[in-house]
């Protein structure tokens, strides 16, 4: 065999994962959007395209709007003080900042709800310290679109955190430095400099948390905010009309579209890869005590606020009813189970949409719109379309095919969380290692071999422990999916609260918050130990 | 470019994966057929009720006949496409839904069939019945007007149509309309004054609410009780749940508000936990025998106790807190009617802005 064709065989090879990963994502999407398409003009469409659609649409680009603004105000700032600055409690605020992505955001909802409330404990107080009724005084609703936002961003701005953080100790560091060397302001650094260079990553990270965010049905309906996913549910429900609900969340894929589209614009953004391959301790400044008291109030504000407040909340309300709830244990080793199963298929998928956006062909960019679309989409309409491709091959929803539809399901609901960490390691190596290999004729499965997968390695623990907690959290899907017995934490939680038990919903919620916890921190003691690219 | 040889490769990958998919729904299915021949029996229900009591009412059951029960839970909707998706080999046996709407739209996807049961037949009054019996109800509840006695006085509140009185501007709590327990209280008000007053009716609501919907019944309670609002439409069963709660908190959100069971039209809003049985039952004397059992003086019971509906059996010890309430004038209409109004009630409702 000629090193040309040998080349081109493996090249062939390579692509193998990728489309059996495009074929697994795909299908399930692709069949609840044509259900939703095909399915024509319903009654209920027409009705809702005549009452509801304007709301859902418009509501859901205010909340991406602001949610998106929060996040970045929040996530940016605290990331480039931990990585850049000393100062009171930073070790330990480097880490307590990824927390929130352990607790699902309907759990956040319920406690700020709760806290926030005309009922809850705040409001209770102050009208028993000045006698005055509910209508005597105003106090900022939570359960509003504005508040949404706010919780959104509490329970998701870890996604840019990361992204941002890891990308300011790796691609704009010797820029920075350069930076600070003639003497430019510390805020000319972090806007003219640090953020720019890390604009690719931060817009992967933004846009993963939006579509998060769009697809997000439990804290929003909980709130009473009127977003198309609730749209969906409510068309689903309401009129028993599945397929009028698959063709709404239509225009969720098409957000996920956009989205990708505005991650690829700003890919090629200057300063996306590392410059420099000289490996660098940062030299973190020491901030003056004001500030760094500053500095210290302003991540652990957003700490408390996506993650320390409403757990404490919680664990208040379970002590003080004391609940009796039935025995946990089955569905504390299911959820661990269907997590640890579809993370482990979900990585590998991620894995191959990672390498394969390396190569930047025409299937690796499908791969990419299809893993964002499943990201995008709430977790019922992807297993609605599980079923439709399940009655299509005959075989009906029972035992071990259950669970491996809901695996499935998942896989093709959390691809894109975890590819992204792996792609945006990709991005920052230099293109030129990727020339050197080419020209010393190395084959394309060598060169994955020796180059790709030990570059994707920095960003494969992010992925893991993220694609974990993310099928750890999961309702919707596992709702509908899972076969008897197979109940999980989140699906408990669910039974509770949707009978209004706050107080027995609790202690689930914070189980699920608990078993997130452990990958958290193992991710956070991880990353704090070794910066990405790390040789070790 | 994908080449010829790569899509050769897909294709006997798929294939290979479809054969792997079909073999193990084959012996699935052998395995399922062995159960039912010489295995411990089983009855298998799909719920949209989530009680632990629930639990004590499957191993009560259990003891009693020696067939096991297997629960699962999910939403209404859901629950109907995963049955559809299932087909023919549904596992299946039981429907139980909190809603005769919910067990209404089963009926009509063809997924229950006929209970044929002289039991049930006499122990469940003949209006908490299916017309052709693929229903049962088997515990009833009311939906009411919870209200803030300081504010409001009992006639003011004694008819749901009174709701609509421009003097309760600004007065009224109420939750999102898509939830079932509302689309049926307006599957009733269509009935009893027609579609154009029962729109007139939503619209007048939704000028008077105090805040947007938002939460379950229990918040618009405690927001009554906090002063923000001076009427509520909730079930019941929320208020007695915060009347005999374990914290002294919610025993004083319940005493400091009052129930009106306000007419619909015709009697108090009555409302039943329906189970019937699915069309494909693998088990169908297992799935009869289970709703016999719950009929059943010791079934009500367990049924009724953490949940706080009201029996449909005469002679069963009332839950704790109901002995508290009034008698209860009940609607006797057909419950049938309020799943086949379900569209139009939420129809009737995104018209009025009813979010």
């Amino acid at each position: 065999m000629t090193p040309a064709l040998s080349n081109r065989t493996s090249g062939a090879l390579l692509q193998v994962p990728l489309v059996l990963a495009v074929l697994v994502l795909a299908a399930p999407l692709l069949a609840a959007m044509l259900t939703g398409l095909l399915a024509g003009g319903t009654d209920t469409w027409r009705h809702i395209a005549e009452t509801g659609l304007f709301t859902y649409s418009w509501t859901t680009i205010v909340m991406l709007v602001l949610t998106g603004a929060l996040i970045l105000a929040g996530a940016l700032p605290a990331a480039w003080l931990v990585t850049m600055y000393e100062f009171p409690g930073r070790k330990a605020l480097e880490w307590l900042l990824i927390l929130p992505l352990a607790a699902p955001a309907y759990v956040i909802a319920i406690a700020y709800a709760d806290l926030f409330g005309v009922a809850g404990p705040l409001q209770s107080a102050l009208r028993d310290a000045t006698g005055w009724s509910a209508r005597d005084y105003w106090a900022p609703d939570i359960r509003s679109l504005p508040g949404l936002c706010l919780i959104l961003a509490g329970a998701l701005y870890p996604y840019v955190y990361l992204a941002a953080r890891a990308a300011f100790t790796t691609t704009s560091l010797c820029a920075i430095d350069a930076a600070r060397t003639l003497g430019a302001a510390p805020f000319s650094v972090f806007s003219k400099v640090a953020i720019p260079g890390a604009r690719p990553a931060i817009v992967a990270g933004l846009s993963l948390a939006l579509m998060e965010a769009a697809a997000d049905y439990g804290a929003a309906n909980y709130l009473g905010v009127q977003t198309l996913t609730v749209g969906v549910f409510r068309a689903w429900s309401s009129f028993g009309d599945a397929s009028a609900a698959a063709r709404l969340a239509v225009l969720l894929l098409g957000l996920a579209v956009f989205l990708q589209w505005l991650e690829r614009a700003n890919r090629g953004a200057a300063g996306s890869e590392a410059t420099s391959k000289r490996w660098q301790q940062i030299q973190r400044k020491r901030l003056s005590a004001p500030a760094g008291w500053g500095a210290a109030a302003f991540c652990t504000t957003l700490f408390a606020w996506g993650f320390a407040l409403p757990v404490l909340r919680l664990s208040w309300i379970a002590m003080e009813t004391s609940a009796p709830v039935a025995s946990l244990a089955d569905a504390l080793v299911n959820s661990l189970a269907l997590a640890a199963v579809g993370a482990a298929i979900a990585f590998l998928c991620g894995l191959s949409v990672a390498l394969g956006a390396r190569r930047q062909t025409r299937l690796s960019r499908i791969s990419r719109v299809v893993a964002a679309g499943g990201y995008a989409v709430p977790g019922a309409v992807l297993a609605l379309g599980g079923l439709i491709v399940l009655s299509w091959l005959g075989l009906g929803l029972t035992g071990y095919v259950a669970l491996a539809v809901l695996i499935w399901i998942y896989v093709c609901r959390f691809t894109a969380a975890g590819a992204e960490p792996m792609q945006a390691a990709l991005a920052r190596a230099p293109r030129s290692m990727d020339h050197a290999a080419r020209s010393l004729s190395g084959s394309p499965l060598r060169r994955i071999w020796k180059i790709d997968l030990p570059i994707a390695r920095s960003g494969a623990l992010v992925s893991a422990l993220i694609l974990f907690v993310e099928v750890l959290k999961e309702l919707p899907a596992t709702l509908m999916l899972r076969p008897t017995g197979w109940d999980t934490l989140a699906v408990r939680a669910y039974a509770y609260a949707s009978d209004e038990r706050v107080a027995e919903a609790t202690l689930p919620c914070l189980l699920i918050t608990l078993a997130g916890l452990v990958p958290v921190i193992l991710l956070s003691w991880r990353l704090s130990k070794a910066r990405p690219g790390d040789t070790r | 470019m994908m080449s010829i040889r790569t899509l050769h490769w897909v294709m006997a990958g798929t294939l290979a994966l479809l054969a792997a998919c079909g073999q193990t729904q084959d012996t699935d299915q052998t395995s399922a057929d062995g159960d039912a021949s010489s295995g411990p029996q089983t009855v298998t229900l799909y719920s949209t009720r989530h009680y632990d009591s629930d639990k004590r009412i499957y191993e009560a059951f259990e003891a009693e006949t020696g067939i096991e029960v297997l629960a699962r839970e999910a939403g209404a909707a859901q629950l109907l496409e995963t049955m559809r998706a299932e087909g023919d080999a549904s596992p299946a046996d039981v429907i139980i839904a909190a809603d005769a709407g919910t067990l209404w739209r089963f009926k009509e996807a063809g997924l229950t069939q006929p209970i044929v049961s002289d039991a049930l037949e006499a122990a469940i009054p003949a209006n908490l019945q299916d017309a052709e019996n693929h229903w049962m109800g088997l515990s009833k509840r009311h939906r009411i007007i919870a209200y803030d006695p300081e504010r409001l006085t009992a006639d003011q509140v004694d008819e749901m149509i009174k709701l609509a009185d421009p003097a309760l501007d600004g007065e009224i709590c109420v939750r999102s309309s898509s939830n079932v327990y509302n689309l049926s209280l307006m599957g009733e008000l269509i009935e009893r004054l027609g579609s154009d007053a029962a729109a007139e009716w939503a619209e007048s609501v939704v000028s008077n609410m105090a805040r947007d919907p938002s939460g379950g019944d229990t918040d618009q309670i405690r927001a009554v009780a906090a002063g923000a609002c001076s009427a509520a439409i909730v079930n019941h069963y929320y208020w007695i749940r915060l009347a005999t709660s374990g914290s002294e908190a919610d025993r004083e959100v319940a005493a400091s508000t009052a129930l009106s069971f306000a007419s619909a039209g015709a009697g108090t809003h009555t409302n039943v936990t329906a189970a019937g049985i699915a069309a494909n039952a693998p088990n169908l004397d297992g799935a009869t025998a289970f709703l016999e059992f719950l009929a059943s003086p010791e079934g009500q019971a367990m049924l009724v106790t953490e949940t706080k509906e009201f029996p449909v059996i005469e002679g069963v010890p009332l839950p704790e807190g109901l002995e508290t309430l009034p008698e209860i004038i009940e609607s006797d209409l057909d419950l049938s009617r309020l799943g086949a109004n379900q569209v139009e009630a939420q129809q009737i409702y995104d018209r009025a802005g009813w979010p």
